[in-house]
């Protein structure tokens, strides 16, 4: 099973939160989408799944259109953050009657897994969720991801507000019920460093345009830091694909992606060090230095 | 299987030096079954691809074996090959960068040579 965007747009006005994008998602990988606040992560995560109106451009899964297609719907589930401001009306639920919702809106529900995460965090279903603390309402979007049983999985900030702990059970839980089941996940997150290990593929957004999707083990063995006096290290880099050039006096730092059969030029006195992916992220996405 | 993962190096090659370093201490044995993927993956919290990818290096150097349907498998001669391995990295691996640094440091090779005598 294959999910896939051609050309996706989605403008409100002239602002373009989703700008001209092609994504393929594949079945039995987790993906990490990253970028900004208002890159345009939720956007693009609600119009995959067909939750939002697409401007132009369309998705479909194995090639049929996702949009208003019960059966492509039935595959695919987005659990987003939820919002209980009062316009919404969601904060009046109790725990116990959202979740009976989903149970009704996805069709592979899975009550038994639903009933023993609740009991695994310790949620309490009979309170409404405009009583529940940020970490709580996170765990209510994990519950309904997981026990979904969508092919297609997407979760919107899912460690938000989660202690250090809660976030380590999440990881531990998303990667046995994928060894378990093979489901595609789609995470964003801000937490990049927590969920690098976890990510197969990482998908980059920078404002509303698709910077890159990479295996995360290719792109972390690709990146290097090189550092030193600036003319040995613009002599090392040289021909090499540079981002995010820092310097401080007479020393330079830059970050570079290897091609294959790139490398760093090793003769020149300069430190070469490995990158993690959240630091590669801002070289990609951080501001470059001002002049 | 026990250390805990840094970030200075792939996760992938600390999987599989992991694994090796276990069959040298003598905590995985020759023809002994290693852990899967999956429990690799559970154990660190990492992507099982990841985890594979580790295990994958070990079965290409022939220091682990596959029996299908069952799993991965420490081959015979195993730890003769990867002590093998580490001696000959071993001048690259510490030997240079101990030489680089005695240099930067203005210690003679005399010197290094009594220091390691008196070790």
């Amino acid at each position: 099973m294959k999910l896939q965007c051609t050309d996706l747009v989605k403008a409100y006005g002239t602002l373009h939160a989703v700008d001209h994008i092609d994504l393929t998602l594949e079945q039995g990988k987790i993906y990490g989408l990253i970028g900004r606040n208002g890159a345009g992560k939720t956007t693009l995560l609600s119009l995959l799944t067909a939750q939002n109106p697409a401007t132009a451009g369309e998705v479909s899964l194995d090639g049929e259109p996702v949009w208003e297609n019960r059966e492509a719907l039935a595959h695919l589930c987005f659990s987003r953050e939820l919002n209980i401001s009062p316009e919404t009306g969601l904060g009046n639920l109790k725990v116990k009657e959202y979740l009976r919702i989903a149970s009704i809106y996805y069709p592979h529900w899975d009550d038994a897994m639903a009933k023993e995460l609740v009991e695994l965090f310790r949620l309490p279903v009979k309170k409404k969720l405009q009583k529940l603390s940020k970490g709580m309402l996170s765990m209510v979007t994990i519950i309904v991801a997981l026990a979904s049983k969508a092919d297609f999985t997407f979760l919107d900030e899912p460690v938000a507000g989660l202690d250090v702990v809660a976030r380590d059970q999440f990881y531990k839980l998303l990667l046995e019920e994928y060894s378990a089941t093979g489901r595609t996940f789609v995470i964003s997150t801000h937490i990049i460093e927590e969920a690098a290990d976890v990510l197969e593929e990482v998908i980059i957004l920078r404002d509303g345009k698709l910077l890159m999707t990479e295996n995360v083990q290719d792109l972390l063995d690709s990146a290097r830091y090189v550092s030193g006096k600036t003319e040995e290290v613009d002599a090392a880099v040289r021909g090499l694909e540079v981002h995010h050039a820092e310097s401080m006096g007479r020393s330079k730092g830059v970050t570079v992606l290897l091609k294959p059969g790139q490398a760093v030029e090793e003769s020149r006195d300069v430190t070469v060090q490995p990158l993690s992916l959240q630091k590669i992220f801002v070289a990609l996405c951080g501001e470059e230095e001002r002049a | 299987m026990k250390e805990q993962l840094t970030e200075s190096k792939s996760i992938y090659l600390q999987i599989s030096e992991m694994i090796e370093t276990d069959i040298l201490r003598g905590i995985l044995l020759e023809e002994e079954q290693v852990p899967s993927t999956n429990e690799l993956a559970r154990l660190y919290t990492i992507n099982p691809a990841t985890a594979g990818k580790g295990v994958n290096l070990l079965v290409e150097e022939g220091i682990l074996y596959k029996k299908r349907g069952i799993g991965m498998f420490v081959a015979a001669g195993a730890r003769e090959a990867i002590l093998k391995k580490r001696r000959k990295s071993f001048e690259e691996t510490h030997l240079a960068p101990l030489l680089r640094e005695a240099e930067s440091l203005g210690i003679t090779r005399e010197e290094l040579i009594a220091m390691i005598r008196e070790k």
